[in-house]
């Protein structure tokens, strides 16, 4: 069971990120950081999968154990959580895009996931 | 715990390219019973990166303040003044600064003030009276001006605090709805 969900979090998140890419070759920023916030919560839900053995089931219970068990990562995807947030009504710009890709792209490298 | 942050006097760790951290939003308001604390935090023009880092850093430390949930939001001047900036105008003018204690606004020379211009013109007597003991009180009771530190500047005109808006405005709406609302800057000496 564990294995299928590791499979289907690392199929989305690299399906995420590659399109995220896309999107932000076209300069579609907003496009963009939706999808590299996806593909960052696919992996952090990998890498408590990892680690224990369990995934989430909401946002709010990812926000909890993470600030609980990985403040690291909590800080990671609780700074950039408003942006996604706020995507549908502010335009986003290239600069703080790329922060979101480089935060999926170490969370790519803690689960060791190849995106 | 107090959701007024801007009165806490908070020993805060944060960098030198920080400016300001300014608590804005519904938070503010005197009669408010927000659901969670909006901080803008204003830095020197350095990479969004250094300021997202930052400013987690400085939500972590205000978390501990209060059980109300701390909305960040990170800006330089440019973003901070740009249209795109849904939250330009509570932060210029309702922002209240968590290192100063004072109205944001403060960095600039500026004071934001309230002024209400009133007209009572069509009300009967008893609302008239009404209405001024609202603002001035009766006997013992102190009335909104006293309360809330505000003043009369010219007859049928009151200048209060950005943050005592909503109370006045409720208060003397319930009497009349011939009220004018300015918000006005004024420079400071």
């Amino acid at each position: 069971m564990n294995n299928e969900k590791k499979e289907i979090l690392i199929k989305t998140a690299k399906e995420y990120f590659n399109s995220g890419e896309e999107e932000f070759a076209k300069q579609r920023y907003n496009s963009a950081l939706v999808l590299y916030f996806k593909a960052l919560i696919a992996l952090t839900d990998l890498h408590l999968l990892q680690k224990t053995k369990q995934t989430p089931s909401s946002h709010t219970s990812r926000f909890k154990i993470c600030q609980e068990k990985f403040p690291e990562i909590y800080n990671l995807i609780d700074k950039d959580f408003p942006f996604y947030q706020d995507s549908y009504s502010h335009l986003m710009s290239k600069e703080l895009v790329e922060v979101i890709r480089d935060d999926a792209k170490i969370m790519a490298k803690k689960t060791e996931t190849r995106l | 715990m107090t959701q007024k942050l801007w009165l806490k006097k908070l020993k805060l760790d944060y960098n030198s390219d920080v400016r300001d951290i300014v608590q804005f939003g519904s938070s503010i308001f005197e009669d408010s019973d927000p659901t969670d604390l909006d901080v803008g935090i204003i830095f020197n023009k350095i990479p969004i990166k250094n300021q997202l880092e930052e400013s987690q850093k400085i939500k972590n430390q205000l978390q501990k303040q209060t059980k109300l949930k701390i909305d960040i939001k990170s800006y330089d001047f440019y973003s901070l003044l740009h249209k795109s900036n849904f939250a330009r105008e509570g932060i210029l003018f309702y922002g209240k600064s968590i290192i100063s204690g004072k109205e944001f606004a403060r960095q600039f020379g500026l004071m934001p003030k309230i002024r209400i211009k009133y007209d009572l013109s069509d009300l009967k007597k008893k609302d008239k009276v009404r209405f001024n003991y609202a603002l001035s009180g009766k006997q013992k009771n102190y009335g909104l001006l006293r309360k809330y530190k505000g003043r009369l500047i010219s007859p049928k005109i009151i200048e209060i605090n950005p943050e005592h808006e909503r109370i006045f405005l409720k208060k003397l709406r319930s009497i009349t709805e011939k009220l004018e609302v300015e918000k006005i800057f004024i420079q400071q000496d």
